[in-house]
């Protein structure tokens, strides 16, 4: 079917929504702009204020830990655009993407651990994506099994012991290895990033999962084969995911079960911050590099400033019920 | 598919066998059933232990239900809350922190009624989906948890009154057994004979004719969100005091096993289908399962792929999922769209 008519149905059903730039409400522009200023904001209260932040060991620290929560991110927001609200499951993911590398790549060399690597990014994906988009149930239900269920079968054949790579090692080289201040693993967020981008603006995948996301009927009355796109926005993540372990292997060189705790919160957060709404249809994976960014400096100043982990845990779940509001107040200013 | 069923229930079926086949397309509780003669089937077979060290099991089945009670509340009207691990965690960590028992268990129970409240506000007044809402604060208030305690296990000054509160006292049923069959009991009345639990199901089904019907619908949420958070302090509550301690981390075992029990139970995601009898049986077979695994050196991790994979199969077989998945190959054989809404 022709892109064109495509777009004109989704903007007939979509009318509605069209009024929210017209609003007078301060609201939809803090959603849509506030990230850059916050951000700007945030940066420079850190170079100002906090001590130690300002340094290029701190720097390519906070680089090292943002590029597999970025990574994770990026991918994840073709799941959220999808309107399918996020993969819970990631934090089972990256960990055995990253068992995988290392105790494979022991054995067998580092393509073979790849290719592993990969088959259990597509499993997930399989899953994931079956029963989201055939059996219509749950996303949020559906990871949150599958994260146990991942977890449970990472813990179970790994014995919950720590896999440690050779110190010489191709993965060893590359975690550690820098271009100036940036680590090699910046620049693999900021590919993906960029492939991303790509092709959540400029392919028909991509295209078909943001009408997905806005409008789920008139996508499928289009005659577009919904379930697919649904396993395809679960693949995406999946593969970021699968990125994101080989990166954090690297980083570290030990992988363990319980390393990736906490990421599906920190990427849902950097998105939501971001700008891409939970509601679906709407969003970017520029914007949640940027959201990335804010979400990195923030855990940073915190850690920097000697602010224990409930306080962080707290800001960031404070923070994600905030963007959300936002969004949704903006969402209702702009109906009215 | 409200319209057939009106069809449906306007039939006069005379026979025996039809009144009860009747009666039996009309409960949601198959699946519950189900999973509960399997579990019991296997168990007697390979761990009869389990019903002979029965009040092990009344209160592991107790402390899944009781969670999972208070999920079905919620979810009777199309909303979830993910936040009732971390309300546990809290409200336990509050109620170990102030020296008096008696005071300690209502502020605990205070808080949880306040976290309902703060739920029920962001998903009926600012109007934020109910699944992301309360994830937000399941990580907020685990932060709290974790402040609160120091990131460490406390002690309840009076371990006394806790010894006392894991005896038996009516027969072999301890206080948290005779807790939970109070708190179904009291569910049960509210979802089925009065006027505002009936409404619960009129709010999960359509929202804008119960809207339109003159449901007050905005209040119905809230209570439905303080009646989860409630549950879910008493059941921190509880724990608190049955352990002498109070664990920021707790609730999170229970987390997986309240929502398989709560949705294998026939409760409806979407809401507006369910019942409390249903939940009952769900976490009777799961708590069944759990103590059979721990009685015969299941792993951990074992455990928690079988109860994942019970709610994977839980929330892929709801008769809704089933329905989209028939009607996708069938639209496939028959060469034409079927649309589903």
């Amino acid at each position: 079917m022709a892109k064109e008519t495509f777009t004109e149905v989704i903007t007939v059903a979509n009318s509605g929504e069209a009024d929210v730039k017209k609003s007078r409400s301060a609201l939809p522009w803090i959603a849509d702009n506030g990230i850059f200023i916050f951000t700007a904001l945030l940066l420079l209260f850190a170079a100002l204020f906090v001590d130690g932040f300002a340094s290029l060991v701190n720097i390519t620290d906070v680089f090292h830990r943002a590029a597999p929560i970025g990574i994770v991110a990026a991918g994840m927001t073709f799941v959220v655009i999808s309107g399918n609200y996020l993969d819970l499951s990631v934090v089972a993911q990256v960990a055995t993407s990253a068992v995988i590398m290392l105790a494979v790549s022991n054995l067998y060399g580092v393509p073979i651990a790849m290719l592993a690597a990969l088959g259990a990014a597509v499993l997930y994906a399989l899953i994931n994506g079956i029963a989201v988009g055939y059996f219509k149930a749950n996303a949020v239900i559906v990871t949150l099994s599958t994260t146990y269920i991942g977890v449970g079968v990472l813990r179970f054949f790994s014995g919950g012991s720590i896999f440690f790579g050779p110190e010489d090692g191709p993965i060893r080289a590359f975690g550690t290895s820098k271009l100036g201040p940036i680590p090699y693993s910046a620049i693999v967020l900021i590919i993906v990033t960029l492939v991303l981008a790509f092709v959540l603006n400029r392919t028909n995948f991509g295209f078909v999962v943001r009408s997905f996301g806005s409008n789920e009927s008139a996508t499928r009355l289009g005659g577009v084969n919904t379930g697919l796109v649904i396993i395809g926005a679960f693949f995406v993540t999946a593969l970021a995911a699968m990125v994101a372990g080989w990166v954090l292997a690297a980083f570290s060189n030990t992988a363990v079960s319980s390393m990736s705790t906490g990421y599906d919160f920190q990427a849902l957060a950097a998105i939501i911050v971001g700008g891409t709404s939970v509601f679906g249809g709407k969003g970017s994976v520029l914007r949640t590099l940027l959201g990335v960014i804010f979400v990195s400096v923030l855990t940073n100043v915190l850690v920097l400033s000697n602010i224990s982990f409930g306080y962080q845990q707290l800001a960031l779940g404070v923070l994600i019920v905030v963007a959300v509001t936002v969004d949704a107040l903006s969402r209702k200013a702009g109906k009215r | 598919m409200s319209h057939n069923q009106t069809i449906q229930i306007g039939q006069r079926e005379t026979t025996l066998i039809g009144k009860l086949r009747l009666r039996l397309a009309r409960r949601t509780e198959g699946r519950a059933v189900v999973l509960l003669a399997v579990v019991l089937i296997v168990v007697s077979f390979t761990e009869p232990l389990v019903f002979t060290a029965y009040q092990v099991s009344l209160g592991r089945i107790a402390l899944i239900g009781l969670v999972a009670l208070g999920l079905t509340a919620v979810i009777l009207m199309g909303e979830l809350d993910l936040s009732v691990a971390s309300t546990l965690a809290v409200s336990g960590v509050v109620m170990a922190l102030i020296p008096d028992v008696r005071l300690g268990v209502v502020v605990a129970l205070g808080v949880g009624l306040l976290i309902g409240f703060i739920n029920g506000f962001f998903v009926a007044v600012v109007g934020i989906n109910s699944f992301i809402a309360t994830l937000g604060m399941l990580f907020a208030l685990r932060g709290l948890a974790f402040i609160l305690s120091d990131e460490a296990p406390v002690r309840i000054a009076d371990t006394d009154a806790g010894i006392a509160f894991g005896l038996a006292i009516i027969g072999p049923l301890t206080p948290r057994v005779l807790i939970f069959i109070l708190a179904f009991i009291l569910l049960q009345i509210f979802v089925s004979r009065v006027k505002a639990g009936r409404e619960f199901f009129a709010v999960g089904g359509n929202r804008q004719a119960a809207y339109d019907a003159g449901i007050p619908v905005k209040r119905r949420i809230f209570t439905g969100f303080m009646i989860s958070g409630f549950v879910a302090s008493l059941a921190g509550a509880i724990n608190t005091l049955e352990r002498t301690a109070a664990d920021p981390r707790a609730g999170l075992t229970v987390l997986l096993a309240s929502f398989a029990a709560a949705i294998i139970g026939g409760n409806y995601l979407k809401g507006g289908r369910g019942s409390i009898v249903g939940t009952l049986i769900g976490a009777t077979a799961l708590g069944v399962l759990q103590v059979a695994f721990t009685l015969s050196g299941v792993q951990v991790p074992v455990q928690e792929i079988f109860i994942g994979l019970i709610l994977l199969l839980a929330v892929t077989t709801d008769p809704a999922s089933l329905r989209a998945v028939v009607g996708g190959i069938r639209s496939v054989f028959q060469g034409r769209l079927k649309f589903q809404s």
